[in-house]
């Protein structure tokens, strides 16, 4: 009797799994959001969404387009044309003694609610960044003294020493409505459901766990803008899912890696299907422990470098997306300030298996009997590269160093570790050679200062942020000092030449490559994308606020 | 009576034990939710907000013991927590949103299974020698012995992008909401097939091979011959009594597979983008959300020891063997 019923049970499943699927057209979902001119956006990835959309928690833990989107900051700046654009202030300016930097605000903004976008509204939202500090992402509270709202259109920011770079965190900070958020009591766990903001997508039309939809602001103060009806985001919980949807035609827009692209994706509708990766996503480098030996002595720096075949990494690992690095270590988005006599100077990062093994016998690692180099202690030289398992690229671009190394004598051994086992061992100084990411800004000073400050190098053991090869020099330290009190172009020049020629003097991290920014579109329903031809700003939505820029120039077929 | 209340009581401590190592187990991982939390916001968190979010989390360096009873404390009252990666969400909204998913999914799955098993299982007995029994079983193991994910990639390639027969993700179409209508429910069936085939084919041949070899051993009981001497119908026999006294054992198994339902099909849930509580244990582990791990072993464990107690009782109910006590 039970046999019987579950015989049928299975056959009645079957049956209906067989009505069910015929004739559904599938590929659906994504076109008919584009004829209501909604764009759709694979960024964050995830299997299911939690409604949050808290613009002062990092950008990393809410909902894409929260920080940038939905809520505005006062300026943006924009990479590849390498200014700022003022965004919800017109104008700023610095006092004398740059202890006082002064915005005007746009004037006639609304809330998405209606009330009037003031002052106010600025002071308070760095208030709340100081009396919470969990919503002070950037530690401005450090060296701001107070920020106060003169008048409607007018925040005043007063420092408690010079501190000019501090315009890109300060700037950049997306604002809040006081008179919604004073009665919020605890801004760090608010979710805040239903945003109230000045941004061009301020609605959330829907939001179930798999998909959500953003919709225009009423009152959005850019005429005419945003050409699009709204946007939308399907969950995907990993890079191969996200990719799928991209190469299907269901994601409009993208930051995803893709492998050998033009093979992958290009090639199934090279009419529509196009990417654009430029190289100004910071650089990609292999951090040395400068605190111990062999990486005190700058010869093994040097030496290492020169054993490492970029141009083998560039083509294997990264499918010749980018390009080996130079002496500087600068990416592409700091063009316009690369200093030649720096790259000349900068000779140590050419592929060069003798004159590396010239440095490392200088340094007193000649080669023993069995052909691995040996230290004067008499110990092998023995160095472990890190890198995170799962990051398939910078694996093999692993193992290309490790392979490099072996053929210079040294016995390296590759270490993959999850994320967290390495990222901890990088922040706290336990390791050889690792892999790792730059910092990205808008000057060589937020490049350097993360690789070669006092400031950032903690002792090993603790805990830090950047500057993971814990190098300091004194004469790095009074450039930066120099360049943060200076306001005058000619001076920042100066200081950034001086900071590019002591990076290739001293190689205090080895440079591989600069990181592309990756981006990937489909021009099948909407258009106005930057690329190549017309680079008006970076096509990335990995990065807030840029991709701001993107999203109010877009529009439908 | 006495003896379902025995087994509550042993059910009960298994569960206090399996707590308490739920508790235990993240902190022994090396690395700590705080550089994992670094990590995940690398370049946009400076360390002293760090330091301000990690109190908000609530990690402190209290005693480990005191850490213990603030935590089975909090349990009893339903409070899981505020997950780290997921942040400032609850645990228990991070779990909901996942469990219904993948008590559907893996359910269904695995009760398809298993009846489709037991029925090959009885088919392939009855016949042994037969093509059935010679040709299914190998070929059931052998795709069995293939990793969940890599058949779930194979099939969602194969059947899903090239020949478009099935969707190629999530658990319905993203233009339909949920409700109580014909849409809705025929897009979740569309999508429930291609993942619930793939965890079919890969479990399938554990239960055949498993009720075919209980049904030979039956089938050379006294009782059988008798039947057969008797004048009933094959299909009698093979039915109402080999095959009902073979199932015994394979209830037991059925039981504990119900309780990894949870766990089970993690990868597979990844593959398909079904928004399930397989990525969220990902998560969780990858961002050493301590919480949230915690929450989610605690479904899991909670749904083991809950199968395994109502297989006691339907045991009970199916032999009478074991009533005489």
């Amino acid at each position: 009797m039970a046999m019987r019923l579950m015989r049928r049970g299975v056959l009645a499943v079957l049956l209906l799994t067989a009505a069910t699927s015929c004739g559904r057209a599938r590929r659906g979902s994504a076109s008919s959001a584009a004829r209501r001119g909604v764009l759709t956006i694979s960024e964050q990835q995830q299997a299911s969404w939690i409604r949050n959309f808290n613009p002062l928690l990092a950008p990393g833990g809410v909902r894409w387009a929260t920080t940038a989107g939905i809520y505005e900051p006062l300026l943006i700046y924009n990479t590849m044309k390498g200014e700022y654009v003022p965004w919800l202030s017109t104008s700023y300016s610095w006092s004398a003694d740059n202890k006082k930097l002064t915005f005007t605000l746009r004037p006639h903004v609304l809330w998405s609610d209606g009330q009037p976008f003031r002052a106010a509204d600025v002071a308070f939202t760095f208030a709340l960044t100081r009396k919470h500090r969990a919503l002070d992402l950037h530690n401005v509270w450090a060296y701001v003294s107070a920020v106060e709202a003169r008048d409607d259109a007018t925040v005043e920011i007063s420092f408690n020493r010079p501190y000019v770079p501090s315009l890109f965190h300060l700037g950049q900070q997306p604002i809040v409505p006081e008179h919604i958020w004073k009665n919020i009591a605890d801004p760090v766990t608010y979710p805040n459901e239903n945003p109230v903001a000045t941004g061009p997508f301020t609605e959330v039309t829907v939001f179930q766990n798999q998909v959500f939809e953003l919709g225009r602001n009423p009152h959005y103060w850019q005429e005419g803008k945003p050409a699009l009806t709204g946007l939308r985001f399907p969950a995907y919980p990993g890079n191969d899912q996200a990719n799928l949807a991209l190469i299907g035609g269901e994601a409009d827009w993208a930051g995803n890696f893709v492998p050998d692209i033009d093979r992958v994706f290009v090639k199934r509708s090279p009419a529509d299907y196009h990417y654009w990766f430029p190289l100004v996503a910071g650089t990609v480098l292999l951090y040395t422990n400068t605190t111990k030996a062999p990486f005190n002595d700058v010869r093994v720096r040097k030496a290492v470098s020169l054993a490492i075949d970029r141009a083998q990494i560039v083509k294997v690992a990264m499918y010749d997306y980018t390009r080996p690095s130079d002496g500087t270590g600068l990416c592409d988005a700091y063009a316009r300030m690369r200093s030649e006599s720096a790259v000349a100077a900068g000779d140590w990062v050419k592929h060069d298996v003798a004159r590396a093994e010239q440095l490392l016998n200088e340094a007193g690692y000649p080669r023993g009997a069995d052909g691995v180099r040996h230290g004067p202690d008499g110990a092998p030289l023995k160095l472990d590269v890190n890198v995170v398992t799962g990051w398939s690229d910078w694996v093999r671009a692993a193992q290309i160093i490790t392979q490099n190394l072996k053929r210079a004598g040294v016995a390296a051994s590759l270490k993959a570790h999850d994320f967290s086992a390495f990222f901890e061992k990088l922040q706290k100084g336990n390791f050889d050679l690792s892999m790792g990411w730059s910092v990205e800004g808008p000057t060589p000073y937020s490049f350097y200062v993360e690789l070669m400050s006092s400031q950032t190098a903690k002792p090993v053991g603790e805990l830090a942020a950047t500057n993971w090869n814990r190098f300091t020099s004194a004469e790095a330290d009074t450039l930066f000092r120099e360049f943060e009190a200076t306001n005058d172009p000619a001076v920042q020049r100066r200081l950034e030449d001086r900071m590019q020629m002591l990076f290739a003097e001293n190689a205090p991290s080895i440079p591989l490559f600069p990181n592309p920014s990756w981006g990937e579109y489909s021009t099948a329903h909407f258009e106005g994308f930057p690329n190549r031809e017309n680079p008006y700003a970076k096509l990335s939505p990995n990065n807030p606020p840029e991709y701001l820029l993107v999203l109010t120039e877009l529009r439908p077929k | 009576m006495r003896y379902l209340l025995k087994h509550f009581g042993l059910y009960a401590v298994a569960a206090w034990a399996s707590l308490t190592l739920n508790f235990l187990l993240p902190r022994l991982m090396p690395g700590d939710p705080a550089s994992a939390m670094f990590g995940r916001f690398k370049g946009q968190l400076q360390p002293e907000a760090l330091a301000a979010l990690r109190e908000a989390f609530g990690f402190t360096n209290e005693p480990l013991l005191a850490q213990y009873v603030k935590y089975v404390s909090h349990m009893l009252r339903g409070d899981l927590g505020v997950s780290v990666a997921y942040f400032p969400a609850k645990v228990t909204t991070v779990i909901g949103t996942g469990l219904m998913w993948t008590l559907f999914l893996t359910g269904f799955a695995v009760v398809i299974s298993f009846a489709l098993g037991m029925l090959l299982g009885v088919y392939a007995a009855w016949r042994r020698g037969g093509y059935l029994d010679s040709i299914l079983p190998p070929v059931l193991v052998l795709l069995g012995a293939f990793p969940y994910f890599w058949l779930a990639m194979i099939g969602l390639y194969f059947l899903g992008f090239v020949l478009d027969w099935f969707p190629l993700r999530h658990a319905y179409d993203d233009s339909i909401s949920p409700g109580a209508n014909w849409a809705f429910i025929s897009s979740v069936i569309e999508h429930l097939c291609l993942p619930s085939i793939v965890i079919v084919v890969a479990t399938l041949g554990g239960w055949m091979l498993g009720m075919r070899n209980t049904m030979i051993g039956v089938l050379s009981e006294d009782y059988i011959t008798m039947a057969q001497a008797k004048g009933l119908s094959q299909r009698r026999i093979m039915f109402n009594y080999a095959a009902r006294n073979a199932l015994l054992p394979n209830i037991t198994g059925f039981g504990m597979a119900l309780g990894f339902v949870l766990s089970g099909s993690l990868l597979t849930e990844i593959v398909f983008s079904y928004p399930g509580q397989g990525y969220l244990l990902v998560q969780a582990v990858r961002n050493q959300d301590y919480p949230l791990m915690q929450g989610l072993f605690l479904t899991i464990t909670l749904a083991v020891l809950g199968a395994n107690w109502l297989v006691d009782i339907v045991y009970v109910w199916l032999d009478p063997r074991t009533r005489g006590r």
